[in-house]
């Protein structure tokens, strides 16, 4: 019994960050189709971006968050207008489109360097308080980590499933010419899907930032798993994706207690979601023409 | 032999230009043509490294050499290949998205299990041991017949390519990176091909991997990182992906200028070199490929002009 | 003979695996899409005739039936059977199960509705591709294009020569082109069953008549089965020794071409008025 609550609480705790980066890369790959791999630093940039303005400024983690947030968003919306929009109206292949993100991804990472420096960073703040919950200890800043995870999961479903604007993009990721056609600005709502999607993962970044350390690889080292939570969960909605996310984290978090070494735990994922798409196969073919 | 004017920094850039025009080739072969799209280059050239490395200084060899050399690198070539038919059945009838991630997660999991299997591989501290079989008398000497080996290689597989476009098999690869569904309804096997196809990739990666590895003289995890997974696309997209030269024109433009050229001749400040250069080296990379896939996405050398091809060949 | 029997004789099929017919059976073949069922064939024999033909409105199903044929689309239920020429009805090769590039091997071949190309083969390219055969392109065999050319030269100049086409190292540019192309690609492979998803559309008039004629000495004189799915019934009138028609998935008519335009209040029903008399 023990096991199965640590499991649980730290898997939570620990990987909430995922989930809510899996949200935001959902948001894009639903809406484009597109596997974006510089998602990845809009993570690393969220941890990079809040570091800074914490140890610049001297705010608290908390107050970090926003401008975090919010410039990762922009940071995302920018690589759109700038990259794959063009990149899109020029016919670039979905194969390409992929590789033009694995190069802005390899820019952005080793570029922030020469912003951030070569060395590995660190927030300045102090330890978090430890609060228990079914016995484990956790940190504050993880206990927020779950909540704004939970809290932007039911805004970021709402808004998608609910509001008005959510419709909108609904309809237009299915179609893009009956979208435009019933009056419906592609631009705008692209836009905002991608900033909202770049405030998901620099969020995440924050939060992955401030309990470990802010690294140009933070992105990257999460990316897979990301984009394998996504890929498995997320076909259908951001639900599925929620449900990926969370039961990851706590498979992540068991399987370390299990073997005492975080990255088996980690192939051992891989190697599982692997086994998955495999079965579940490619339904894409029967869509061709042949 | 005076071999004073190559130094030794000179016979390791142009060894790593050409083991990435190696590695670009057999992409060429796999994206290029097929249109296999496959982010774990890497992940095969290390199997390769590692599986020769490991068996080589770490078994117990009752023969003398070259036949534990030999034998070590046949069981690393033979384990990329493995590994290809494994990863290339996961992934030969999937779009390119499954192929990204499922190769990508491949070179991961490699990564990963060079970094925890410490008794094996030297985790992340790397194992040494590994050293030229032969010795023909100087450091420089070894290194220097060691590159002429892996030229030689390298040139019988460009030749190989350049045979692949002449002929019927090449003729199937640009069917199935054209219009597989097509080419299926014409009695082609496109999974087969394909599988077939990228165990070969991956077993010539894997060769090459080796190969690096003796030159290096140690293995580290380091050294299988994306970097080597981005010089070969990077290289292969800039020189131009459907074309033979593609490979070679591309490598040569991107890190034989950057590893060799600017390293070697352009003054540069020392405190520069150390942390900037590398860096900027990637971003570079990074940027090219955005660049040249939004305004010029077929290359330097662009289309593949099968008409100027077949004309030759059976041209009246 | 009255009407009934007339009908009946119309209907009923010359059987199928004994004729010594290319033919391929339809079991209960079931296909959905998104909810929809788009093909409800219970049982259907094609190719007990030369020359078949496979009439209906649009969205009833033709294609889909023909990709299920292919299996390019996964059948729901059901089975499809392929019995090959002058093969006993237990030595059918069952072709749901298997994948599109073994059923084409084994002789069932299906041209395109919608424009399909190689676009960086040259037409010379596509032909050669065609006939060339596994053992022919295998991954060391790097000389053997000489070999390849050499012995299919003689068809593939036939093609091209009777075609017109004025330069085969270059490339197929209109859309007739290379629907022509994709037509001789599949001729090419002497298929035992031919199913050609609207042949003349795109085709201009001359070459449209050339295919027609070409398909009809096929037909008589290499006993090979053909299938045409066409929305201009002229073809259809004028080539087929018997059709089918399909309406919202289901085979709703099937006999002579005469019968057929006899009863056309009910192919009117689903074609509109004025199309069966042409």
């Amino acid at each position: 019994m023990d096991f199965i609550t640590d499991a649980l609480v730290i898997g939570l705790t620990e990987h909430a960050p995922l989930v809510l980066a899996a949200m935001g890369f959902a948001l894009l790959y639903r809406l484009t189709g597109l596997i974006n791999v510089a998602y990845a630093e809009t993570v690393t940039l969220g941890a990079y971006l809040g570091m800074w303005v914490n140890t610049t400024f001297g705010l608290n983690f908390y107050l970090t968050l926003l401008p975090a947030g919010l410039l990762a968003g922009l940071v995302s919306l920018a690589t759109y207008l700038a990259i794959f929009r063009p990149a899109k109206r020029r016919n670039v292949g979905p194969l390409e489109l992929i590789i033009i993100s694995f190069g802005l991804s390899i820019f952005l990472r080793y570029g922030l360097q020469f912003v951030f420096g070569y060395e590995v960073r660190f927030f300045e703040v102090p330890p978090p308080d430890t609060i228990r919950v079914l016995g484990v200890g956790v940190g504050s800043f993880r206990i927020l980590a779950v909540v704004s995870v939970a809290v932007l999961a039911v805004l970021i479903y709402w808004f998608i499933q609910r509001s008005r604007v959510g419709l909108q993009i609904r309809a237009l990721a299915s179609d893009e010419e009956l979208a435009q056609v019933s009056g419906i600005k592609p631009l705008t709502v692209t836009t905002l899907i991608w900033f909202i999607a770049g405030v998901a993962g620099g969020l995440a970044g924050a939060f992955y930032g401030v309990g470990s350390s802010v690294r140009p690889w933070l992105g990257w080292e999460e990316f897979l798993f990301i984009l394998l939570v996504v890929l498995v969960g997320g076909a259908k909605n951001i639900r599925g994706v929620i449900i990926a996310g969370v039961a990851t984290g706590v498979a992540l978090a068991a399987l370390t207690l299990q073997f005492g070494q975080a990255l088996y735990s980690r192939l051992a994922l891989i190697i599982a979601f692997m086994v998955v798409l495999k079965v579940r196969g490619n339904p894409l073919a029967e869509a061709g023409k042949v | 032999m005076n071999l004073d004017w190559l130094s030794s920094f000179l016979i390791f850039g142009l060894f790593f230009v050409v083991m990435m025009i190696g590695l670009a080739l057999l992409l060429h072969l796999q994206m290029g043509l097929a249109g296999i799209g496959n982010f774990g280059i890497v992940g095969f050239w290390g199997i390769g490294m590692y599986a020769f490395g490991v068996l080589w200084v770490r078994a117990d060899w009752p023969f003398g050499e070259p036949w534990p050399f030999l034998i070590s690198l046949a069981f690393g070539t033979v384990a990329a290949g493995l590994a290809g038919l494994l990863i290339g059945w996961l992934i030969a009838d999937l779009d390119a998205d499954g192929i990204v991630v499922g190769t990508l997660g491949f070179a991961t999991v490699v990564l990963i299990l060079a970094t925890t299997e410490k008794s094996l591989t030297g985790g992340a501290y790397g194992m040494g041991g590994l050293d030229f079989p032969y010795d023909v008398g100087t450091i420089k000497g070894n290194e220097a017949s060691w590159l002429a080996i892996v030229i030689v290689l390298v040139g019988a597989l460009l030749f190989y390519v350049a045979r692949v476009h002449r002929s019927p098999y090449g003729r199937l690869l640009i069917s199935l990176g054209a219009n597989a569904p097509l080419a299926g309804s014409l009695g082609k096997p496109t999974f087969g091909t394909k599988l077939w196809l990228f165990v070969v990739g991956s077993a010539g990666m894997g060769l090459l991997g080796a190969m690096y590895g003796v030159m290096v003289h140690f293995l580290s995890p380091l050294k299988i990182g994306i970097e080597i997974t981005l010089a070969a696309i990077v290289g292969l997209v800039l020189g131009g992906r459907s074309r033979v030269w593609g490979a070679v024109v591309g490598v040569l433009l991107t890190v034989g200028l950057f590893d060799i050229v600017i390293q070697l001749y352009a003054p540069l400040p020392a405190s520069l070199s150390a942390q900037a250069l590398p860096v900027l080296r990637e971003v570079l990379f990074g940027a090219t490929l955005i660049v040249v896939l939004m305004f010029r996405p077929l290359g330097i050398l662009g289309r593949m002009r099968r008409d100027k091809l077949m004309r030759r060949m059976h041209g009246e | 003979m009255s009407d009934r029997e007339a009908t009946a004789t119309a209907l009923k099929p010359t059987g199928s695996g004994d004729g010594g017919r290319p033919t391929i059976r339809v079991e209960g073949a079931v296909k959905s899409f998104d909810g929809r069922v788009v093909v409800d064939v219970d049982e259907l024999t094609l190719g007990d005739h030369p020359i078949e033909g496979l009439i209906g409105p649009n969205g009833a199903g033709k294609t889909t039936l023909m990709r299920m044929i292919m299996h390019t689309v996964k059948l729901d239920r059901g089975t499809i059977t392929f019995f090959p020429p002058r093969a006993s009805a237990d030595r059918g090769e069952i072709l749901s199960s298997r994948p599109p590039h073994e059923i084409a091997r084994l002789g069932v071949v299906k041209t395109n509705q919608v424009i399909q190309d190689f676009d960086e083969l040259t037409i010379s390219d596509s032909l050669l591709l065609s006939v060339a055969k596994a053992p022919d392109e295998r991954l060391f065999r790097i000389f053997r294009e000489d070999k390849l050319f050499e012995e299919y030269a003689e068809p593939i100049r036939w093609y091209l020569d009777g075609f017109g086409f004025k330069d085969p190292h270059g490339f197929a540019m209109s859309a007739g082109a290379k629907k022509l192309l994709d037509i001789i690609r599949c001729l090419l492979l002497r298929p035992k069953v031919l199913l050609l998803d609207e042949p003349a559309a795109g085709l201009p008039g001359e070459v449209r008549d050339r295919v027609i004629e070409l398909v009809k000495e096929k037909a008589s004189t290499e006993n090979i089965s053909v299938v045409i799915i066409e929305h201009d019934l002229n073809v259809i009138w004028d080539v087929c020794d018997y059709v089918h028609f399909m309406a919202e998935g289901r085979v709703i008519l099937q006999g002579v071409p005469e019968w057929i335009r006899e009863h056309e209040t009910v192919v009117e029903k689903y074609l509109g008025s004025g199309h069966v008399g042409g």
